[in-house]
């Protein structure tokens, strides 16, 4: 029986496929205004590489902020729940997931069945999710996905204490214009942004091991960063963005 | 408190002043071994019946404050937001929350209390601050209610918390399983008003141009008078405050090298920033000369009668600043502008104090009205400097104070 | 149902609710929180209306109320300055948080209607001086209505206004009591509108329409319901979309201990006894506000008997940001629900500007986990 799982984040569109315990394949675009044509896209793109069709699948479930506009989906999940899935299926010792998204940030807490058991999320502060990381990037002018090399270059890390993205900005401006160096103002953000999703961590007090997903798990400073707040070893998979996507399959299968 | 901005001209007292605070806290600490109890009280609670029965009292504002100075509000009370706590909420109370558990800050945590004593003359917060440390440290709880006299004190207000102001005696004669001396209780009632004329006279001392000390000096001054009211102490050590203040007029020493403007602060401190404020604003010739806070613990000396302590003092803390309608805080800005004869005013809001920050724009637009002075609002936290932005400050305050420059040419 | 749908078009469009009740000849007084006693302003011949957070912008409030200020106290502000609120013939300001305090005097400094008071209850409500003095500031606030109407206000009055409200308590009751039984026999939004409209409302139309709605209810037969059943825990709720989101993830809602819910009408004020007396007493018995003091887990062990006995699996707190009495009962309530295995969570609202999607997210995970 294959299944299919969709996530429409705010950002991007993603597809995974399985069969039993068998990832068949994923699939990320940008998502773009419509959030219908980018699952449609996504989902058939995706069938297509595998040379299969809709008629070969059983079950398929849409998931993140775009859930309710894919019309074909069966059912929808949320993506809190898809991310444990998600982590569960890739690696079944995981009890704790971190996702930081484009719009936000969660920490999840798992049973050994991957079922959640508990969760906090970002309150409408954007500090501590991608949103921030981007605000920032474009006030150093650095491409967001440099900023994770970048930062591991930096000898003394800026300290930027506001936790209110407009704040954080003007101070980030004032580094700039005192010539901090940049790596050390880019480690100094990745610090910030860590210590807020260090703290919802803790708000569930998070247990290991703890898998780190979403597209800003590709940002390897925001994700040392993260670890050293956490004093907990982070497990980044390949499929860190596509863990939402994968999970909603599994959840498919269980449901289908 | 423990930061004190650099200084052309030191102060002498304020290494005396460290000294005593030293030996408070070393005192407090080491309650438990000398066989003493400690109660935790709000900074605007009638402390002097604890000093009367001989508990110390201990101030979790004032420990709010030393956190704050130290700088080490922001780790405290991002642990306080891991226990669940909002990042919205007061920053002493969050810093202290954390503290309790965590063991930490600047001298490893607070005696534990035996007792909580919480007046809610300053605010609401510290209804709830108590209630969560009485639940954590599960000792008894008095609360002295003292209602909000928006336009005037009823008797009815009277009656209530003068009805508690002997509750809450009973409550330490219970706790304590003694008696009060009640002539010890008059002689402390007449050492607490003594020790708040001459806080009031300290302060007065700034309205002499160019003034000798600075809010920040108050700022840290004023420890003595909230933690060690109704003591000897408190009274001698402002006895030569005052006189050094006033040998430092004599021989022309002022709090900045060139005074040229004066300004009233509003608020408590941005403790974590004291030196930088002070420097930002000393290197326009500006001297912040007094401010609203630190008078609040003399504030209301008009209603005490000294021969009659316990019966007088329900009103006394009733009637403070902050306990009042927005529109005689007001006039008591107006009163402070006049007499220690300012060109600005600066106020600070404060995202940890709502009762103190709500209202303090339609202040703004009262004294504007009445006094055509510049007012400059900046926005930040008293301890947690996660709400404070330097350089958005750094800009309010430069271009205040070319308006001020311009207005006075 | 039409009864249910008069509650609907009451809170839909409070201005049309208003000029009905004008047009009998009765001023009308806003109230700002579930501490003002409704009985007094009634008998005074005065219509008690509750005063909501805005619908609109804030605008005309950032001059006076900075952006850390809750949406509610913003809001009301907001509605006052620009007017929206002229119909006011005057407000009362029970005692409750920092904010309100402010507020209060916000407004009287602004002095835009008629009448103004400020009822400054005890905060701390577990003491016999504390009882004396809720007495003693009821009878004041019924020398001033008294004053400004010019006539006195005899008990017979007081006791038909206090059986008046009574009965809306009992009515609103037997509907919380039916839908906790039958979770689905009314829709959560409807039941938002009964409490919420009740609190607008003419009085005397309310009490007659819910007794109607009472029997309709009463005589119909309903299935057993699979929801999964929640109480709702805060201050206020004035987003009834959360309803919608519960029953859309498969849950109910059972209970609350909102100010805008239960908190309002659980308990009746004793119609056997003096009436000042009694209404004092009621207020300072019923389950109370954060931002006053009856112990140091009252609160809590509410919250917990709540969730017993209605049978629920779990509580969705509301914390309205910068509501401090609230967010600081938050750790303690939680704690407190976990040592009794009770699963929740918490929504941060923020007036106008809810993120719907992580809001239904949210709702979604937790019904599922439950």
């Amino acid at each position: 029986m294959i299944c299919a799982g969709i996530d429409i984040g705010s950002i991007t569109a993603k597809a995974a496929l399985i069969n039993g315990k068998d990832l068949l394949g994923t699939l990320v675009i940008p998502t773009g205004y419509h959030h219908l044509n980018a699952g449609i896209r996504v989902f058939d793109t995706l069938l297509q590489q595998n040379g299969l069709s809709r008629t070969d699948i059983s079950f398929v479930v849409s998931t993140g902020y775009g859930r309710a506009s894919v019309d074909f989906a069966d059912k929808t999940m949320t993506e809190i729940l898809c991310h444990g899935a998600g982590a569960h299926f890739l690696n079944p010792d995981i009890r704790g997931v971190i996702d930081v998204g484009g719009q936000d940030s969660k920490a999840i807490l798992l049973d050994d069945q991957g079922r959640v058991e508990n969760f906090a999320m970002n309150d409408k502060c954007a500090a501590g999710t991608g949103r921030f990381l981007e605000v920032m990037a474009r006030a150093l002018e650095v491409a967001l996905d440099q900023m994770g090399e970048v930062g591991q270059k930096a000898d003394n890390p800026s300290k930027i204490s506001s936790i209110c993205t407009v704040f954080a900005e003007s101070e980030v401006i004032s580094m700039i214009a005192r010539q901090e160096k940049r790596e050390n103002i880019i480690a100094g953000i990745h610090d910030a942004a860590a210590a807020r999703v260090a703290n919802l961590a803790a708000k569930i007090r998070i247990r290991g091991p703890v898998m780190m997903t979403g597209g800003v798990a590709k940002n390897s400073g925001m994700a040392a960063a993260l670890e050293k707040r956490l004093k907990l070893p982070l497990i980044i998979e390949s499929f860190s963005q596509e863990t939402g996507a994968i999970g909603a399959a599994v959840l498919a299968a269980g449901t289908g | 408190m423990s930061e004190k901005p650099v200084d052309t001209t030191k102060i002498r007292s304020v290494k005396k002043m460290r000294d005593l605070m030293t030996t408070y806290y070393l005192e407090a600490l080491s309650a438990g071994q000398n066989n003493k109890q400690v109660a935790w009280i709000t900074s605007g609670g009638p402390v002097e019946p604890l000093v009367a029965m001989d508990i110390i009292p201990v101030y979790p504002e004032n420990h709010g404050a030393m956190i704050g100075s130290a700088k080490m509000g922001e780790e405290l009370c991002a642990k306080a937001e891991e226990m669940g706590y909002s990042f919205d909420l007061c920053s002493y109370a969050r810093a202290d929350i954390a503290c309790s558990v965590e063991k930490g800050g600047p001298i490893g945590g607070l005696p534990r209390p035996d007792m909580l004593i919480c007046c809610n003359n300053i605010c609401g917060t510290v209804l709830k601050w108590y209630e969560i440390q009485a639940r954590f440290y599960n000792v008894p709880l008095f609360i002295l209610d003292t209602p909000i006299c928006h336009t005037g004190y009823t008797p009815d207000i009277a009656a209530y918390v003068r009805a508690q102001v002997d509750e809450y005696i009973v409550f330490l004669e219970n706790v304590t399983q003694r008696k009060l001396d009640h002539d010890k209780m008059t002689q402390v009632g007449k050492l607490s008003f003594e020790g708040q004329r001459l806080w009031q006279k300290v302060l007065n001392t700034t309205a002499h141009k160019p003034s000798p000390m600075s809010a920040f000096d108050a700022f840290f001054f004023l420890a003595l008078i909230v933690t060690l009211r109704g003591t000897p102490i408190a009274v001698d050590f402002y006895k030569e405050l005052i006189a050094e203040m006033e040998q430092r007029i004599k021989d022309g020493i002022s709090s900045i090298p060139h005074e040229k403007y004066r300004l009233l602060w509003d608020n408590l401190p941005v403790w974590h920033r004291l030196k930088w404020l002070s420097a930002r604003f000393s290197g326009h010739n500006a001297c912040l000369v007094a401010d609203t806070y630190t008078s609040a613990w003399c504030g209301a000396i008009q209603y005490i009668d000294e021969d009659n302590f316990l019966d007088s003092i329900a009103q006394a803390y009733t009637r403070i600043y902050l306990n009042i309608g927005v529109d005689q805080m007001a006039d008591q800005v107006l009163d402070m502008i006049r007499f220690y004869d300012v060109n600005g005013l600066v106020m600070h809001s404060n995202r940890s104090c709502k009762p103190y920050s709500f209202g303090q724009m339609d202040i703004m637009k009262t004294v504007r009205e009445k006094t055509g002075l510049p007012v400059l609002m900046i926005e930040a936290d008293m301890v947690d400097p996660r709400s404070f932005s330097q350089a958005q400050a750094e800009t309010r305050i430069d271009t205040f104070m070319e308006i001020i420059k311009q207005r006075e040419a | 149902m039409k009864e249910i749908e008069r509650f609907h078009e009451a809170v839909n469009n409070i201005f049309d609710t208003v000029l009905k009740i004008q047009k009998t000849n009765r001023k009308i007084i806003g109230y700002l929180c579930s501490y003002a006693p409704e009985e007094i302003i009634h008998a005074a011949g005065f219509h008690p209306m509750r005063l909501f957070s805005s619908k609109h912008e804030i605008i005309l409030a950032e001059n006076h109320l900075q952006s850390y200020c809750c949406s509610v106290v913003r809001g009301i502000l907001e509605d006052s300055l620009a007017g929206r609120l002229d119909f006011l013939d005057g407000t009362v300001f029970p005692h409750t948080c920092d904010s309100m305090q402010r507020l209060s005097d916000i407004w009287r400094m602004n002095g835009k209607y008629q009448f103004f008071a400020d009822l400054v209850l005890p905060a701390k409500l577990n003491t016999n001086s504390a009882a004396i003095y809720m007495k003693k500031v009821l009878a004041r606030f019924k020398e001033d209505l008294e004053a400004a109407v010019g006539k006195k206000i005899i008990d017979t009055d007081l006791a038909d206004s206090i059986a008046l409200c009574n009965s809306i308590r009992k009515h609103l009751l037997t509907i919380y009591g039916l839908n906790c039984r039958y979770p689905g026999s009314i829709r959560g939004v409807d039941l938002y509108a009964l409490v919420k409209g009740a609190m607008i409302m003419d009085r005397k139309e309310a009490a007659d329409l819910l007794a109607g709605i009472v029997s309709h209810l009463e005589q119909k037969v309903y299935p057993d319901s699979p929801a999964k059943r929640v109480i709702l825990s805060g201050s206020l709720c004035d987003t009834p979309d959360i309803f919608d989101a519960v029953e859309a993830a498969g849950g109910a809602v059972v209970g609350d201990d909102l100010c805008t819910g239960q908190r309002w009408f659980d308990s009746a004020v004793a119609e056997d006894e003096d009436p000042l007396s009694a209404i004092a007493s009621r207020l300072m018995g019923r389950v109370i506000c954060p931002a006053k003091h009856a112990g140091l887990t009252f609160r809590a062990k509410n919250l917990v008997s709540l969730v017993r006995r209605n049978r629920a699996a779990g509580v969705i707190f509301l914390m309205l940001k910068f509501c401090d009495p609230h967010a600081f009962d938050y750790p303690y309530l939680k704690e407190f629900l976990d040592k009794n295995g009770i699963k929740s969570t918490v929504l941060e609202m923020d007036g106008l500007q809810q993120s719907q999607g992580q809001f239904s997210t949210r709702i979604e995970t937790f019904i599922h986990m439950l």
